[in-house]
């Protein structure tokens, strides 16, 4: 059973959503939400598989919403015509439904996501969440920079770096910004995997492609992307341990 | 100054320091002698050269003859270059008799000198004016191409954009999805908003054929368009008329309230978490039909005057009425938007 949260401002266009998806038996509609902020609780209470979410509502968009949660669940994009929407669809291929929506485009939606699911369950053990609220490297987040935004997984992201308040995360090639301070995130992340290097840094321990002695007995690491992370020498002694277990 | 007065300023200076620069050498080879009397000679012949073809030059800017048509020109150039020449060797002779009072006493009559050196000018002036033209004639023509050009695209533009700008695309789609939940919902209410929406698409074809409209027809769309705008917001959309009886028959621009309304709603309404109210007040003010749209929101100075709906708005008001309209949005009380038409009467 997937459990989903329809967010759209119009209670007609949610009302056509759900009676679609009742063609759908492993959907199961838990709750609505009629604009962003409803929506944030909506997820942080109930945590969804699914989200179908309008980009245009009153007060946020719908991409603001998801930028500022802490984990992105999967999500369905709804739209009527749009060129904004429409070209930020473009850029980074989400996945979307134009109102009204077509039966088999939507079917091919949630396939499509079923695939995706089905994948990591085989690819990866099914871990028992003891701590809901902590991040695992399967986890995906919403990134929103200007005009661009992306779905990143955070075992594709090798670094954080603290910029003021700001985190300038590192993946493939782009490293955009997002609100959150290096600390929360610290707290959030999975430390067997995302490891304080210093001050600034968090890196994530799979994606090291080179570790070399620094000095006063301090470390050197070269990430994947080529970017120099020194570690400090406190968390030198912790970084041995684990990397000797 | 304009750019073209710089090449200007290099043209006249290199063209008689040029002609300085042959006179002395056509001198010097011909083994005259090149004294200091021969040089001040040259120099002011080329100074007051300056001098008269500058007035020239003030003068034809003056009189605009570089818009007549050529004909009309060139007759006016004949005698403007006459007298110019006969300036120049009265300026001149001043000028030498000033710098050596005995150097009179030559071997010509004083109106032989006088009729050689006006001959003498028209050699420099008549090709100075030829030049002049000329050039001014090819800058002229590639800037009325220019424009032509920029004038084209400015059109195209224009039309592509009011054909789009009259019935927005994320309307009609939602609109047709609240429909369509409506099939099972309310069958009736389904029924008569395929209805209002068919009306809103056939009055939008229909635009571009008519210049003015009964303000009653204009208002029916947006009847049309509000109440099917009321079933997507629900409870967020409220609505309030206030229309005089005797304005209905006054002609307005096509689609032009329409696009007020719809700007409303966009910017206004679909903005507020708890929606608003739309307000459209139509009467007769000092004279005029006053049109006021309100609306609860606040005005975005980002996008403000710059958008793309108001400038239409003003342009068609202006092509239509001239000064007579008028057309401005601002807001009011703080929380609400208000758009104002200004038309005058018939």
């Amino acid at each position: 059973m997937i459990k989903a949260v329809i967010i759209d401002d119009e209670r007609l266009a949610r009302n056509e959503l759900k009676k679609l998806l009742l063609e759908f038996p492993e959907i199961e509609v838990i709750a609505e939400a009629a604009n962003a902020n409803e929506g944030i609780e909506k997820i942080d209470s109930l945590n969804p598989d699914l989200v179908f979410l309008d980009i245009q509502m009153p007060g946020k968009t719908g991409f603001d919403m998801l930028a500022e949660l802490d984990k992105a669940p999967d999500v369905i994009f709804t739209t009527a015509y749009d060129d904004y929407a429409l070209k930020a669809f473009e850029v980074n291929a989400l996945d979307y439904l134009l109102k009204p929506v077509e039966p088999r485009r939507l079917a091919d939606a949630l396939h499509k996501l079923h695939l995706e699911e089905n994948r990591e369950k085989e690819g990866g053990e099914v871990e028992i969440q003891a701590n809901r609220s902590l991040l695992h490297e399967h986890d995906q987040v919403f990134v929103k920079d200007g005009e661009r935004c992306w779905f990143v997984k955070l075992s594709d992201i090798r670094l954080f770096e603290s910029v003021g308040n700001y985190a300038k995360i590192y993946f493939g090639s782009n490293k955009p910004l997002i609100l959150k301070s290096l600390n929360a995130l610290e707290e959030r992340l999975d430390e067997k995997v995302f490891f304080r290097a210093n001050r600034k840094h968090i890196v994530n321990l799979r994606l090291i492609e080179k570790i070399e002695p620094y000095f006063n007995g301090g470390l050197l690491l070269e990430m994947k992307g080529g970017e120099k992370i020194e570690v400090s020498r406190r968390q030198t002694v912790k970084f041995k341990e684990m990397m000797s277990l | 100054m304009r750019k073209s007065s710089k090449y200007y300023w290099w043209l006249q200076i290199g063209g008689w320091g040029l002609l300085a620069l042959i006179l002395i050498l056509i001198n010097l080879l011909f083994g005259q002698r090149v004294d200091e009397q021969f040089l001040v000679g040259v120099l002011v012949k080329v100074l007051v050269g300056i001098l008269v073809t500058h007035l020239f030059r003030i003068y034809i800017h003056y009189s605009g003859w570089l818009q007549l048509p050529v004909e009309k020109a060139l007759l006016r150039l004949v005698i403007g270059v006459l007298i110019v020449c006969l300036l120049d060797t009265v300026i001149r002779i001043r000028v030498i008799q000033w710098l050596d009072p005995n150097a009179g006493g030559s071997k010509y009559l004083f109106s032989t000198r006088f009729l050689l050196m006006t001959v003498e000018n028209g050699l420099y002036i008549i090709p100075w004016t030829l030049i002049f033209f000329f050039f001014h004639y090819i800058e002229a023509n590639r800037k009325q191409q220019l424009d032509t050009l920029k004038l084209e695209a400015l059109v195209k533009e224009l039309e592509l954009k009011t054909i789009k700008s009259h019935i927005n695309p994320h309307f009609i789609f939602n609109a047709l999805n609240s429909i369509r939940a409506l099939i099972d919902e309310n069958p009736l209410r389904a029924r008569t908003a395929i209805t209002e929406l068919s009306n809103i698409l056939r009055s939008s074809m229909q635009t571009e054929k008519q210049e003015t409209v009964f303000f009653e027809k204009e208002l029916d769309i947006v009847k049309d368009y509000l109440a099917l705008e009321h079933i997507r917001f629900e409870d967020r959309l409220k609505v309030q008329y206030d229309i005089a009886e005797d304005t209905l028959t006054q002609p307005v621009p096509p689609m032009m309230l329409q696009t007020l309304v719809e700007n409303a709603i966009k910017h206004g309404i679909s903005k507020q978490v708890n929606g608003g109210t739309v307000i459209i007040v139509s009467r007769m003010k000092n004279n005029y039909h006053q049109v006021l749209i309100r609306n609860t929101g606040k005005l975005d100075q980002s996008a403000n005057e710059d958008g793309f709906g108001l400038i239409s708005t003003r342009n068609r008001l202006q092509l239509l009425f001239g000064d007579h309209a008028n057309f401005r949005i601002r807001e009011v009380n703080g929380n609400m938007v208000e758009a104002e038409l200004h038309i005058p009467l018939t």
